[in-house]
Parts: structure tokens; C-alpha cells; sequence
């Protein structure tokens, strides 16, 4: 009866699914026991069933490369701000004020527009103790949710999947690009890595035989038009650890069948309803607002925008990815908001660290500490939340943090996610309130 | 040491699973010959290897396109800048592509294939992009400069890649001076190049900073030190005090017992496998620290019983390079060239002289998701079948941490010169197709073996999977092949040749 669900029974689930029993080989019995095995597993676990129209959706953005939050949410009310960066600083009279001491670069005056609409809110501060300066290292702990001197293998988002969405199919996650991030790693489903056209399978022209010894070389036994449509259409396998470098390989052909068709034929069938920048951001998001408006069940889409890593003549390249973010944010707004379906989804934002507060001899920005994290929706509770840093009173020339980035994840995890976040954590953090 | 493999247990299998990964396969006649000289002559012959006479690549000319950047500088009207800066962006990355190509046809053709694994082995440690570097005259220095010193001295190639201006640029070394030491570099160098996190301190990193001031590049993309840019006053680093330069850095670092411990590790997951016991490691690590050479540490590892273990075997997926690069040197398929090439590559998740960090690529299971599979075996039909090779405009654009914003060459160079000018309309749903010719089936199969499937099986699989297939494998293809018309047709073997590229099995190595 504690039978784990491993690959093993995920591929005969798969083979014995409903449709499945078409096939010669399948074994009635087997049928009942596997659902008899996710209802147990589902009572456990509180599975939350998305059935792809009602369920919260999030869209996590990361900023990779160390976003400069100083010159991103502007402390144009302090001396020390236009001290400390004399050539690289965003002049007073340009910044987009929020409340009389922070505003926003210029650049990023969209994101004024849906902060004024009451659709965004921004943390300020954001960070946490003994803040590690490699991109890695940091990036690591912020898509693991570790404290900085420990290592956790899992995402904070695998471990929602783990803990909230076991037996579920894998476009559970979905990100774009064919890299999965390490926020997605869990124990049993690490969401899939998409790009549009891609379809797993032997070719159109292939002869019957040909597709079918293609399927069983690949360890897919199931026939993919079985579980289209299906919440509940596989249960995963262990840990990756775990699997032969053949097994593993066997396990993402099954993912990638089950998934990509079903995506692909959500791209048939919907289209962008707003115009968005021809920017690699705005392709992501535009794709994304399509599979969210067709239905795919998906609890969490990744998406990221590079090149924040600006130790270098930092003004131009910087304004450039701030204007081409806050662009590629309105036109998902605008579009979602057309949609109807704006209410439905939660945008949160972030980097690995902030930047040094003095500029550099290069007219950039070093590796620094905390920043600011922006989060937007059709139903988030806008404005500024926590408090700016200090300038004065710095650590190492660094900013110290005044959220923990966890209360951030605490947060959107309990209140929009309905998800246990304290056992997804494993430490307990007191949420704000902007959701 | 390690326990040496036992003249018995040297087979064919052994060749083949040595040739693979020391470097991109062989052909069976390659294998018959290794496997009759025996383990010692084959390991000899590839850390030996003949000269490799491939000319250098046509794109290697310093400070080129200095006009194109003087446009820049000099345009007058936003406008006139910003066809400027594109006209520069693009003669850039015919450059890169250039590189990338020459790269690939070397490893697809080179007596030497240890020494540009081990090249590859080292562009991925020492990690620098075209993103950022716009030089392909300076990753080419770099290349030439990994594969001198490939089976050379450790030490020695760290000191020459501190003043590589490819790495320079990369990691900001040619803007650092004295009054403001940019740390970059020097975080790197220890983070990622020599110790590994948590062997050194954040004060470590600011001294040693300093001692890497005053590396400039010169007006002909060459290293030049400018002494009163150098920080030449007394430096705390790793507990030792003194008015240490860059190569001081370097020497102190490598006297730290977990350097080689470091390196050891790196090179044996590279090779082995991904998870080698403690003791093994120290046992290499106590070799190479001797002398930080390279070559004797390969030679214990292509000699011992654990490289040719069960637990070695098929246990590493085939990065994209190699999956590449093998396809065209065992199987004969016909590779792509040009943007065409990069985006394939980009597709597979590794672009040669395009890392998405400095961190270098992530390797093992990683090179394999959803996304990417499914591009293989796409890839895999249309490299064997010749059918059109279809580029969809994918931007490019690395996870984690893009050095510069720079963006992808295919994000605006819409389809490439290959195809009609007339389709450059830079559309996001432009397709830019093709055409390959289809693999050459004559070089692999003889007209007497088109009329026995099972010949035919035996002589591609041979190939494919470099060692003995699982018989399971084996006859689940000689079905599918004794179902098609005798003889056997090109575009029947074709078949079955792209049946066995779209298996697990031929992913893993």
C-alpha cells in the first residue's frame, strides 16, 4: 500500500489511463490501485487540482545579473544618493516620484502609470543576512529560499509543486526558454522548459511501426492524445538524483510529449490582445498570457530578462532594460486585462542582489546587497511596502536589507497561492499585506 | 594511485567508451586498430596526438571594423548612430558565427580530438562570451591559448588567461586600476577557477583585486601592463602579506591543497562520472598537486579500472557540442554552417564562445529538458534526412546574469545572407529555411549489405552507439528495418539511422 509512486507507476498510470485501455497490454486492476494511490497521496498532500479557469496563477521574473535597485526605485530625496553616484545618478527633476523621497527611473514610467492605476506594488529593501556577492551563489538562495550558509538542493517553487500539486501533469511549471530554473528543481515534478514549435515524436511521415518502436526506445508507452486535457494525467517520478542518465532521459521524452502538445494546441487557438515591445521580454510574456488565456494548468510560469550585470557605463544599458521591463509589463497588463483574466494572476520580480551604492570607476555599479522587488496583478494591494534602506548607515558600502525575501515568497505563497508556506520554507516569516 | 585496467578487460567496448569521451567517437576501423594495440598505445596516441594542420579561421584580424566604429562615434544624428551601431552589430556576428563554424569543422576533422576536448573542457572553466567580448579576434586568441596549454600546466594557463584580453574584457580586468580595483576577476578567479566558494574571504578578494590592477589591452587586441595603473603596495592575501602581483596571486593560490582537489574533481566528472567517492579524488588531487601538469592526471584517468567501470558507462549526456560534432564524425551527417549552426546550437542549449555566464554551462543532466530534447530529435530527422533546416527567431538570452545587454544576433538579423535578401524583414514569424543534403548512406553501408537488414543494423548501430547496443535496442530497430523493402533504399537507411539518433541511448555517452 506505501508503494511510492515512481516512474514506474507513473509510466503504467500513463499507459492505463482511461483511454489507454485501447492498448493490449493494459491491466484493469492496475487502473484502480493508481487512483486509489493519488487520491491517497492527494488527502495527504492538500493536492490543489487546477483545472486551468479558476485557480491563482504567478509569473516570476527574475532580473538576472544584479539589479541596480538604486537608479531603479530612486532615493532622489537623499544627498547621499547624488553623492555617492556623481556621474551614473538619475538628475531630481526626472525621477517619477511616489511619495516624495523614492521614485522611479524615467524609464519606467509604464510601471508609474499601473502603480497610479492601483495594479502594482513595490517592496522596497529586499534582501537578507550575510548577503552573498556571487551571482551563483545568490541567485542559488534566492530560487532555493536557503539562509546564506546553507544549501538546499529544491526551488522554493518545486517544493509548492512537491507539497501542493503531486500527481498533476507537468506543464504544472512552465518556463520559457530551454533552460529550467533551479526555482523549479523538486523532488517530483520540476515543471517543463518550452519554445514554441517544438512537438516530440518520430516525424509526420513516420509509418506506424516507426512511431511506435520510436515510443517504446523512449520509454513513452502511452498514446499522447490520452491525456490531453486531463488534469490528473501523470504522476512523477523520484528525484533526479536518482535516475540513470537513460531514465532521466526517458522520463523528460514522456514530460515533453504530454506537455508540448497540449501547448501547442493552445497557440493555435489563442492570440495577444495587446501590442507588445519586439523585445525577448515581451515575446515571453506575450506567449505566456496566451497559454494562461487558453487554460493550460499552470500554477507558475518563469520568465527572465538578462543583462543586469552593469559593473560598466552603466547609464544607458541600464535605462534600456528598465524602459524595455516596464514596457513589456504594461502590454501583459493591458492584454490580461482584455483577456479578462488580470484579476487571476500575481507578477513578482526578482534579483539576485542590489548593486553597490558608490559607483565604480567605470561609470557601473559592483555586486551589492538588497534592492527593490516590484509586484503586480489586477487584484494586488498597491503601493510602498517596507522601508528604504539607509544611506548612511551602510554595511561595507552596502545597503542593509530591510525585508527578507522570504517574507516576500511567505506572502505570495499563503495569500495567493493558498499554499502552506511555513512548510514550503521551512522557517516561519510574518507576510505583508500587499495581496 | 588509481588501480590501472587490466590488459584482459581492454576491448573494444573499452576503446569505444574511451574514444567518446576523450573525444567525439571514432570509426569502427579507428576502434579495431585501438583495440589491438591496447589500452597504453591508445592513451599515448591521443595525449601525443599529431599535429593538427587546420589554418587559423579567416575572421582573425585585430581591431576590425575599427571604421565601422568610428561611424559610431562619429554619426551625427541619433538615427545615423543607430544604423551605425547595427551595421557594426551585424559585421560582429558574421565574425562570431565564422568562429563558431571553424571551431566545429576542427573538432569534426582533428587527429588530435583529445586536445579539443580538452579545449572545450577549458573554454567552459575559464568561461568568456561573445556577448559581452564583440572581438572574435580575442576568443580566437583565447581558443589558441586554451589549446596550447590543454594538456599543459595548470598554473601556467591560469597566469595566461589573467591576461587574456578576451578575459580581460569579460570579467573587466582592463578597466581596473589602483584607486579602484574592480573585483570582478578577482572573485572569479578563486569562486570559480582555482578553489571553489567558501575557501576565502571577502577581504581575500578585495587585496587580490589589487594585485590584478594595471592589465590593459592594446590597440592590436594585445595584453600590455601599465605600471602606474598597478597597485604596487603591501597586499594581505590568503594570510600571506607582501607587494604580490597577479602571478603572485596565482602561486599562492595554487599552494592551497583544495586547488587541486578542485581541479581533479572537475576534470574526473568531465571524463567519469558526476559522482566520484572522496578518496578517488584526493588520489588524483595528490598527483596533480605535485605539478599542476595535466597530462600525467589525463593519463591516470584514461588508465584506470574506475574511467571503464559499469558505473562510467553511458552515464554522461553528450553535451551539445558533441552531440554535433559526433554526428558528423561517426555517422558522416552533414553539418550546418553561419547563423544556421548558431542557432542550432542556441536551440541545444550551448553555443561554443557563447556560455551563458562565467560560471560556464551546468552540463550533465541539465543539458537535458523538455525544450531541449525535443529540439534533438527534431535536429537528429532533419541532419540525417537532409529536409529543411527550419531557424525560428528565437531570442537568445542567457538565464542568469547576461554580462552586457547586448542583443542576440538573431534577435535582429532576421534570416540570414543564405536565403533571399529580400526576406530580411527582421518579422518575428519569419522562418529561415535551409537546405541540407541528405547523409551520404554510401560511406556507411555496402550494396551487398543493403540486401541483409541485419548488416545493416550491425554496420550503423556501430557507429551511432559507438559500443555494443543493448540487444533489446539492437532488435526493437532490426523490426522496424526488416519491415522496409529490400534492398534497402538511401531514405530506408536514412530511417533508421535517425531512429537510433532519437533514442535515450544515443544522447548518453
Amino acid at each position: 500500500m506505501s508503494q511510492e509512486p515512481d516512474l514506474l507507476t507513473r509510466r503504467h498510470f500513463l499507459r492505463t489511463s482511461i483511454l489507454g485501455a485501447a492498448l493490449s497490454w493494459t491491466v484493469p486492476i492496475f487502473v484502480e490501485r493508481t487512483f486509489s494511490l493519488l487520491n491517497a497521496e492527494a488527502a495527504e498532500t492538500a493536492t490543489q487540482i487546477a483545472t486551468g479557469k479558476d485557480h491563482p496563477i504567478l509569473v516570476v521574473l527574475q532580473l538576472a545579473g544584479g539589479n541596480d535597485g538604486l537608479n531603479a526605485l530612486v532615493p532622489f530625496a537623499d544627498d547621499l544618493y547624488y553623492r555617492d553616484r556623481p556621474t551614473i545618478n538619475i538628475p531630481r527633476d526626472k525621477v517619477l516620484s511616489l511619495d516624495g523621497y523614492v521614485g522611479f527611473n524615467p524609464r519606467m514610467a509604464p510601471l508609474k502609470n499601473l502603480f497610479d492605476q492601483g495594479k502594482l506594488a513595490v517592496i522596497q529593501g529586499v534582501g537578507y543576512p550575510n548577503p552573498n556577492r556571487s551571482h551563483f551563489r545568490s541567485t542559488e538562495i534566492w530560487q532555493t529560499a536557503s539562509d546564506a550558509d546553507k544549501y538546499v538542493k529544491t526551488g522554493w517553487i518545486g517544493r509548492y509543486f512537491d507539497n501542493c500539486c503531486a500527481g498533476e501533469d507537468p506543464t504544472v511549471g512552465v518556463t520559457i526558454g530551454s533552460q529550467l530554473p533551479q526555482t523549479f528543481t523538486a523532488e517530483k515534478n520540476t515543471g517543463i522548459a518550452m519554445t514554441p514549435g517544438g512537438r516530440l515524436g518520430f516525424g509526420k511521415e513516420a509509418d506506424a511501426s516507426e512511431q511506435q518502436v520510436f515510443n517504446e526506445l523512449n520509454g513513452i508507452t502511452q498514446d499522447h492524445d490520452l491525456t490531453s486535457g486531463a488534469s490528473i494525467g501523470s504522476i512523477n517520478g523520484p528525484s533526479e538524483p536518482t535516475l540513470s542518465a537513460v531514465e532521466y532521459l526517458q522520463r523528460t521524452a514522456l514530460d515533453a510529449q504530454v506537455g508540448t502538445d497540449k501547448i501547442e494546441a493552445i497557440l493555435k487557438r489563442t492570440k495577444p490582445e495587446a501590442v507588445y515591445p519586439k523585445t525577448p521580454l515581451g515575446n515571453e510574456l506575450s506567449l505566456i498570457a496566451r497559454l494562461i488565456s487558453g487554460g493550460l494548468p499552470t500554477r507558475v510560469y518563469y520568465a527572465s530578462q538578462g543583462g543586469y550585470d552593469t559593473h560598466n557605463a552603466q547609464e544607458n544599458s541600464h535605462n534600456n532594460l528598465l524602459g524595455q521591463l516596464a514596457d513589456a509589463l504594461s502590454a501583459f497588463s493591458s492584454d490580461l486585462t482584455s483577456k479578462g483574466i488580470w484579476d487571476r494572476v500575481l507578477v513578482m520580480t526578482f534579483s539576485e542582489f542590489g548593486r553597490r551604492v558608490a559607483e565604480n570607476a567605470s561609470k557601473g555599479t559592483d555586486h551589492g546587497t538588497a534592492a527593490p522587488m516590484f509586484i503586480c496583478g489586477g487584484t494586488v494591494k498597491p503601493g510602498l511596502y517596507g522601508n528604504h534602506p539607509s544611506l548612511s548607515k551602510l554595511d561595507q558600502g552596502d545597503l542593509i536589507h530591510t525585508v527578507d525575501f522570504r517574507a516576500v515568497y511567505t506572502t505570495v505563497l499563503n495569500r495567493w497561492m493558498k499554499a502552506p508556506a511555513s512548510k514550503i520554507l521551512g522557517h516561519d516569516f510574518a507576510a505583508l499585506s500587499f495581496v | 594511485m588509481l588501480s590501472q585496467l587490466s590488459k584482459e578487460k581492454w576491448t573494444y567496448d573499452t576503446a569505444a567508451h574511451l574514444a567518446a569521451r576523450a573525444g567525439f567517437g571514432e570509426s569502427p576501423s579507428r576502434l579495431e586498430q585501438w583495440t589491438h594495440q591496447g589500452m597504453e598505445a591508445t592513451v599515448q596516441e591521443l595525449l601525443h596526438p599529431a599535429n593538427d594542420t587546420t589554418p587559423p579561421p579567416s575572421c582573425v584580424v585585430p581591431n576590425q571594423f575599427a571604421e565601422l566604429r568610428e561611424r559610431v562615434q562619429e554619426a551625427t544624428s541619433p538615427e545615423g548612430q543607430v544604423q551605425a551601431r547595427q551595421a557594426l552589430r551585424q559585421a560582429t556576428n558574421q565574425q562570431l558565427y565564422g568562429l563558431i563554424n571553424w571551431w566545429t569543422q576542427r573538432m569534426l576533422t582533428t587527429p588530435a580530438p583529445l586536445i579539443e576536448k580538452m579545449t572545450l573542457f577549458w573554454h567552459g572553466h575559464f568561461a568568456t562570451s561573445g556577448f559581452k567580448v564583440r572581438s572574435s579576434y580575442k576568443l580566437w586568441q583565447q581558443n589558441e591559448t586554451f589549446r596550447q596549454h590543454a594538456l599543459g600546466n595548470f598554473a601556467t594557463l591560469t597566469k595566461a588567461i589573467s591576461r587574456d584580453p578576451g578575459m580581460m574584457v569579460y570579467l573587466d580586468l582592463a578597466t581596473s586600476h589602483a584607486e579602484h580595483p574592480n573585483e570582478n576577476f578577482a572573485r572569479e578567479l578563486m569562486e570559480l577557477f582555482t578553489l571553489g566558494e567558501g575557501n576565502y574571504s571577502e577581504a581575500d578578494i578585495k587585496e587580490s583585486a589589487r594585485a590584478f590592477t594595471g592589465y590593459r589591452i592594446d590597440r592590436f587586441e594585445q595584453f600590455r601592463f601599465v605600471k602606474n595603473q598597478f597597485d604596487g603596495g603591501n597586499k594581505t592575501f590568503l594570510q600571506q602579506s607582501g607587494n604580490w602581483n597577479g602571478d603572485k596571486i596565482i602561486d599562492i593560490i595554487l599552494k592551497q591543497p583544495v586547488a587541486a582537489k578542485f581541479i581533479s574533481s572537475k576534470l574526473w566528472k568531465f571524463f567519469a562520472y558526476e559522482d566520484p567517492d572522496s578518496q578517488l579524488i584526493e588520489k588524483l588531487a595528490e598527483l596533480f598537486r605535485q605539478n599542476y601538469e595535466i597530462r600525467p592526471l589525463l593519463e591516470t584517468i584514461f588508465s584506470s579500472e574506475e574511467f571503464y567501470s559499469q558505473h562510467a558507462r553511458n552515464a554522461i549526456v553528450k553535451c551539445p557540442v558533441q552531440y554535433v560534432v559526433e554526428s558528423g564524425r561517426t555517422l558522416g551527417v552533414n553539418i550546418p554552417s553561419g547563423r544556421t549552426l548558431f542557432a542550432v546550437y542556441q536551440r541545444l542549449g550551448q553555443v561554443p564562445f557563447y556560455p551563458p555566464n562565467v560560471k560556464g554551462w551546468d552540463g550533465g543532466k541539465s543539458w537535458i529538458n523538455t525544450a531541449t530534447l525535443t529540439f534533438r530529435y527534431q535536429l537528429a530527422r532533419q541532419l540525417v534526412l537532409g529536409i529543411r533546416l527550419v531557424n525560428e527567431p528565437q531570442p537568445a538570452k542567457p538565464r542568469l546574469a547576461a554580462p552586457s545587454a547586448e542583443p542576440s544576433p538573431l534577435a535582429q538579423a532576421s534570416p540570414s545572407a543564405q536565403t533571399s535578401p529580400t526576406t530580411q524583414t527582421a518579422s518575428s514569424t519569419a522562418l529561415n529555411v535551409v537546405r541540407l543534403p541528405a547523409l551520404p548512406v554510401d560511406q556507411l553501408v555496402t550494396a551487398e549489405d543493403r540486401k541483409d537488414p541485419e548488416a545493416v543494423v550491425r554496420k550503423i548501430c556501430a557507429r551511432a552507439f559507438q559500443t555494443t547496443p543493448d540487444p533489446q535496442l539492437f532488435d526493437r530497430i532490426l523490426a522496424v528495418a526488416k519491415l522496409k523493402p529490400l534492398p534497402l533504399a538511401d531514405d530506408a537507411i536514412r530511417d533508421l539511422v535517425a531512429l537510433m539518433m532519437m533514442t535515450p541511448n544515443y544522447q548518453v555517452c
